[in-house]
């Protein structure tokens, strides 16, 4: 056992909870960053955030009590919401609609994820059709009232939700999202019948035009209530029964951070709990790497998250979709691959090889792991290259067995294929890199962005060691790993600021006669914003609230979203929409008419943000641990590579390629050409050398 | 590894294959990015391609169902009409499908030849569906028309680009000759910019490769498709089986038209699809060119076999189509075809999966309704033009095993992949209000997989306004079922003018209308399988969920529910189904 951690209080602390590990990051009042990992437990997540405090306890030499009256702000992301719908787990919903549209949710718009597919049904629909009853009343698409409320319709929808044992309501009504009235009518009629069952509204879960995308979004929210809200309430007693002394924040999917009394009641805006604390992530490392503009690749056991920060702001969009729910609340935009440590290739019945999307999962995991999987995974092909080292992995929690990994990769890909293990295992990896080249193009093109001119930031456990690779193929000059690569996220949702987004529906064209109902428009959101920092203990100087316009040009189905200083003139805003028009489209309408569709608030409250680590600088050269054959390319075969252990790496040292750089949460794969740097605040830069 | 053809890499060849899909759908962004008309950003009414330097399509990872088939009879009309002359920097274009390789006029090509070291090595090529393009009538489909030039402008394969230059005499012609030109300009311009994507694509990885390899790859993902199709026929049976489908009127009048199609399938995985005794050509203009009958085809085939399979050229190298010329599948010039791409395709994907049912019953493909509705068009107050598909009303979808049907999904033609608009916005951008889109009940296809049941469709159309009804499925039954399952309801629509009475909408022709409400249920899909079979509990979800009345539970299903209608009456179910198999 080591000398306790002097750490400084107050300290913060977030704990992200993945399906494998649970992430907790803490950094101390001086800066001063540890990280703790302890096995998930799925059955109670909480039981995984408490582990990992324990250790983080050992660390200080203190109990879990003494590490929470400490802790002056916490922090928490969760696939709770996520796990609810991937395993069926929510509550039994009943969905009061407009009458003439009960099916809506059902139909779907005919949206389906691969339309080659056919055979594949649907999810199940989330209520079934006889708990989605209609109530005659009809707006139209000016907010104007065209047929009264039934009073009686509500009431008999509240006798069948009673007597079918509902247990959360959802309501949305044709054009709620220009006038609330009816839906804010139906849930006093239905409160009054049903008693504590939540009741969510479309017109506050998500006000956005378009039934599907509205009801839908409604629909997730009561489905996840009851069940979320519960988690969330019993870890916060049990935190603060421990000594947190205030209450827990939890990570939105739009990036930011939210108290656990605002989002008790909109379980919805937590799908993205984990991977969005990215933003928080870039926004901390865009200040150490001095580059607004990066590509985070964040790679674990599944899956490999692509983000993209351009000018120092990351997206949010309405189109997240879980499990085939779409779900219609602002959230990062991030686009994800099956593509990871734990990806399955092999070869089809025709003879070609493949990579993925199927990944071999925390069990039984690779075939090196010893836990019963046969098929080889990318970790697999590491092994074999020697870029992993056979042994104990992620922090003794697994073992490495290197004849299990050649045997997988011998069975199911050298042999059927005629090629040399050796041969296998990196052709593995080159379509593996492949598949995450498309995935960073991807989002770069349909974005407008060109990749070359971002730093890429390679992160989680298995990012570092595709990181330069790709980016040699992006024609990306420098590639970032941050130290605690594993904990990207964790480490992210440290450095958020709290965020909600408001919006409202308005119709215009852009004139500056249009400009007074607009502005209007915004007060009445900003008035609402700001009460809600202050509720959150904000002081007026730690609130920023941003403006935002949907705009669109006539006749147009789309929107693109574009920031609106005060005081901006319709001129001032046509050229800021004609600006991120070209840049999405290629192309303006010189003069066309522009039509307002949306005014939005991003309010935040800015909590203060992290500190960078001031490490010691290097006193003298970094030596290997040791030095081992690590495969280089198909040219050179293996080569005689040093392996440096990061814990030795200090600010100012520099790594000529081929290396690796063994890091607590992840190896770092440095090629030939390439060269490694420890930056002021201890992370390492890659300078990417050779040509694309 | 060494190169030359013969030692492919299998490494290369999975590279090669997944970095050429990746091309085509990175031309499909940029296209989406920087075209103007909706029809793309939207509908996405497009597919990018890539074809090798003998216009075999490599590569077609982005696009619609119905575009699957025709993309090398571009390519290898651009070879044969000049031969000799392709030049880097060349860009082509065409839409003619008596002269060019088209399928229907709307959709243009646009193709980019690809080279390595001075040689050509292939092509990038993007087929869209332009918003105008003369003709008869606004927005490319013309219901009257009996001849092709009713429908529009025919090009040839025109070199529209010569070596980086473009010919700004055909473009002024181009552009003389549709009603949108400032669409057409941005949309053209965008599907040129998409080719040289595409080809620069080509290009790289060629040059990675080097010109044995690449040429190497190209065949060697074609051969890959070849023997993963040749493998799923040759577990078929073989043997010849036949199927045919109809239409009930040639757009003028009600008369019934067939597509009949006969496929054999050979032990060694090849086979045959014969349309002969398939009608004679028609007067309006369904009939569907050779191209788009090879695409119908194509997606037959491709959405009755594992999806996994490459979509390339090379997958039905061992297949023969043979359709009679002069017939509804492979008209004489003039015919008119602009509708073929729904319809016929629609009878020529039922004919082909009515002979692949009996060759592999497992797999059958129950009928899709097909869709009744069709366009209003007319003047908003302000003098704006509006027009709008009443596909809120879109038709239930037909089972598989395992699968109930879709209960309102877009064409089959699609895939269903033509998104169904919401009322919201329609609400927003017409003058039209809506009352109604729900399921209807006991109108599924009955089977042990139902069909979809299609929906209520009430649309009140506050404006005066020119309706074309050009839909299928009215009055008669359009879906079928596979198995022991049975086809869906049929179709119905009235018109019921402002203040008037309600009368039956025709099946074909324009109306002019002041405002007035369109009513309508829209067809249901076919079933698979015994009704019998089915799965009480589903049968009882269906019953509590108003899609199937407790008498047709009993009647169809066999299946008796609790008085209180919560739960199965297991006793009396059983029995049920015992007399119904005693017959």
């Amino acid at each position: 056992m080591s000398a306790p951690w002097q750490a400084a209080a107050p300290w913060r602390i977030g704990v992200d909870v993945g399906g494998t590990f649970t992430d907790l990051v803490m950094v101390d009042d001086a800066g001063a960053m540890r990280v703790f990992k302890a096995p998930s437990v799925p059955e109670d997540p909480g039981q995984g955030v408490l582990a990992a405090l324990d250790l983080a306890a050992q660390a200080l030499g203190r109990d879990v009590g003494g590490v929470l009256a400490a802790c002056g702000f916490f922090i928490h992301g969760s696939t709770v919401a996520t796990n609810t719908v991937l395993e069926a787990k929510g509550a039994r919903v009943g969905l009061v609609t407009t009458a003439g549209f009960r099916d809506t949710l059902e139909i779907r718009r005919g949206l389906r994820a691969d339309v080659w597919d056919h055979r594949t049904p649907y999810p199940p629909v989330l209520v079934p059709r006889y708990l989605r009853l209609p109530v005659r009343g009809r707006m139209d698409a000016t907010g104007t009232e065209i047929a009264p409320l039934s009073d009686t319709d509500i009431e008999a929808a509240g006798a069948t939700f009673r007597a079918e044992g509902v247990q959360a309501v959802a309501v949305c009504l044709l054009h709620a999202y220009a006038n609330p009235t009816h839906e804010r009518r139906v849930c006093a009629v239905l409160a009054e019948r049903l008693g504590d069952v939540p009741i969510s509204l479309s017109s506050e879960v998500a006000p956005v035009i378009g039934e599907y995308a509205r009801s839908a979004t409604t629909v997730m929210n009561a489905y996840l209530a009851p069940r979320v809200g519960r988690y969330l309430r019993a870890l916060d007693a049990r935190l603060r029964a421990l000594g947190l002394p205030r209450a827990i924040f939890l990570l939105q999917s739009n990036g930011g951070a939210a108290s656990i009394d605002q989002l008790a009641p909109r379980p919805a805006a937590l799908v993205l709990s984990g991977p969005a604390a990215g933003v928080g992530a870039l926004d901390y490392f865009r200040r150490t790497i001095g580059s607004d503009r990066l590509i985070a690749m964040e790679i674990g056991g599944t899956s490999c998250d692509v983000t993209v920060m351009t000018d120092a702001r990351v997206p949010v969009t309405e189109e997240l979709d879980i499990a085939g729910y779409p779900v219609a609340i602002p959230a990062v935009d991030i686009h994800t691959v099956g593509a990871g440590g734990g990806t399955i290739a092999g070869v089809d019945a025709a003879g070609l090889l493949f990579v993925g999307p199927r990944g071999a999962g925390a069990r039984p995991g690779p075939a090196a792991y010893g836990q019963g999987g046969s098929e080889p995974t990318i970790t697999d092909a590491h092994l074999v290259l020697g870029r992993l080292k056979p042994g104990p992995y992620a922090g003794g929690s697994v073992t490495l067995d290197g004849a299990r990994a050649e045997a997988a990769i011998a069975a199911k890909v050298a042999r059927p294929l005629g090629l040399s293990v050796t041969e296998a295992a990196a052709g593995m990896i080159r379509l593996l890199e492949q598949h995450l080249l498309h995935a960073v193009e991807k989002i770069s093109i349909q974005r407008g962005h060109d990749p070359r001119r971002y730093v890429l930031v390679a992160c989680g456990g298995a990012g570092p060691m595709h990181g330069a690779a790709v980016a040699r193929k992006l024609g990306i000059a420098r590639v970032h790993v941050p130290r605690h690569s594993g904990a990207f996220c964790a480490f992210g949702m440290l450095n958020a600021d709290m965020r909600q987004d408001f919006a409202r529906v308005h119709f215009a064209q852009l004139a500056d006669d249009a400009l007074p109902a607009l502005e209007e428009s915004f007060r009445a959101l900003e008035a609402e914003a700001d009460a809600l920092l202050g509720a959150e203990g904000f002081a007026p100087g730690d609130r920023a609230l941003g403006r935002e316009l949907d705009l669109r040009y006539r006749a147009q189905q789309w929107d693109v979203r574009v920031p609106v200083p005060h005081g901006a003139d319709a001129a001032a805003i046509r050229a800021a929409f004609e600006a991120a028009y070209d840049r999405l489209y290629g192309h303006i309408q010189p003069g066309g008419l522009i039509e307002v569709t949306a005014a939005r608030i991003v309010a935040r409250g800015i909590l203060p943000p992290l500190c960078p680590a001031r490490p010691d600088p290097a006193a003298a050269p970094a030596l290997p641990a040791e030095t081992r054959p690590v495969y280089a390319d198909d040219a050179r075969g293996f080569v005689p590579t040093p392996v440096y252990v990061g814990a030795g790496l200090r600010p100012g040292h520099a790594i000529a390629g081929p290396a690796l750089i063994a890091e607590a949460t992840t190896t770092i794969v440095i090629g030939a050409e390439d060269r490694a740097e420890v930056d002021a605040a201890g992370d390492y830069l890659i300078h990417v050398g050779g040509a694309p | 590894m060494s190169g030359g053809a013969a030692s492919l890499d299998p490494v290369v060849l999975a590279l090669a294959q997944n970095r050429l899909d990746h091309v085509s759908q990175q031309m499909g962004h940029v296209m989406v990015r920087t075209a103007r008309s909706p029809i793309f950003s939207q509908a996405h009414d497009f597919s990018c391609f890539l074809a090798g330097a003998d216009g075999q399509v490599v590569a077609q990872a982005d696009g619609i169902p119905i575009h699957t088939g025709s993309g090398g009879f571009a390519v290898r009309a651009i070879l044969r009409d000049f031969a000799g002359e392709i030049g880097p920097g060349d860009v082509f274009l065409l839409n003619d499908p008596y002269l060019a390789g088209g399928n229907h006029l709307p959709d243009w090509v646009a193709a980019r030849p690809a080279f390595l070291n001075g040689r050509l090595i292939g092509f990038a090529c993007n087929r869209a569906h332009q918003s105008d393009i003369g003709g008869g009538a606004a927005g490319t489909y013309n219901p009257e028309a009996t001849e092709l030039f009713h429908e529009g402008v025919r090009l040839p394969v025109l070199k529209l680009i010569e070596a980086g230059r473009l010919r700004r005499d055909l473009w002024a012609l181009l552009m003389a000759n549709t009603r949108t030109p400032d669409l057409q300009d941005g949309d053209l311009r965008a599907m040129i910019g998409s080719t040289r994507i595409g080809v620069e694509g080509i290009e790289a990885l060629a040059r990675e490769l080097g010109e044995a390899q690449a040429e190497a790859a190209f065949a060697g993902i074609l051969d890959h498709a070849d023997k993963r199709q040749r493998a799923a026929f040759a577990a078929l049976p073989p043997g010849t089986y036949r199927g045919e489908e109809r239409t009930d009127n040639d757009c003028f009048e009600q008369r019934d038209v067939w597509v009949r199609v006969a496929l054999t399938v050979h032990t060694d995985g090849t086979a045959e699809v014969d349309f002969a005794g398939t009608d004679p050509e028609m007067r309006g203009f369904k009939n569907s060119s050779y191209a788009n009958t090879v695409s119908a085809v194509y997606l037959a085939l491709t959405a009755f076999f594992d999806p996994a399979i490459p979509r390339n050229e090379g997958r039905f190298r061992g297949l023969t189509i043979r359709a009679p010329e002069g017939s509804i599948v492979n008209p004489r010039p003039p015919a008119p075809v602009t509708m073929c791409t729904v319809f016929v395709a629609h009878e020529i994907v039922h004919a082909l999966w009515k002979a692949l049912a009996q060759a592999d019953p497992a797999r059958a493909c129950a009928g899709w309704a097909k869709n009744i509705f069709g366009v209003t068009a007319g003047q908003r107050p302000d003098g704006s033009t509006f027009v709008f598909y009443h596909s809120i009303a879109s038709a239930g979808a037909g089972a598989v095993a395992g699968r109930d049907g879709f209960n309102s999904i877009g064409h089959l033609c699609t895939l269903g992949g033509l998104v169904i608009p919401e009322v919201e916005i329609y609400e927003q951008l017409f003058p039209v209000r809506f009352h109604r889109q729900e399921f209807r009940c006991d109108s599924a296809g009955p089977g042990q997989w139902r069909g979809g049941s299609g929906v209520h469709y009430e649309a009140e159309v506050r404006a005066p306004a020119l309706y074309s009804f050009r839909g299928e499925g009215l009055r008669y039954i359009s879906s079928y079922g596979v198995a022991g399952g049975e086809g869906g309801a049929a179709g119905e629509m009235e018109i019921v003018p402002a203040g008037g009475a309600p009368s039956p909408a025709p099946k074909f022709g324009l109306r002019r209308l002041g405002p007035a409400t369109l009513r309508a249920v829209s067809p249901g899909g076919g079933g698979f399988g015994d009704p019998l079979a089915r799965a009480p509990e589903a049968v009882l979800r269906d019953v509590r969920d108003d899609l199937v009345s407790a008498a047709a539970a009993r009647a169809t299903y066999g299946v008796a529910l609790t008085p209180d209608g919560r739960e199965v009456d297991i006793a009396a179910t059983e029995a049920l189904r015992a007399a119904a198999k005693r017959g």
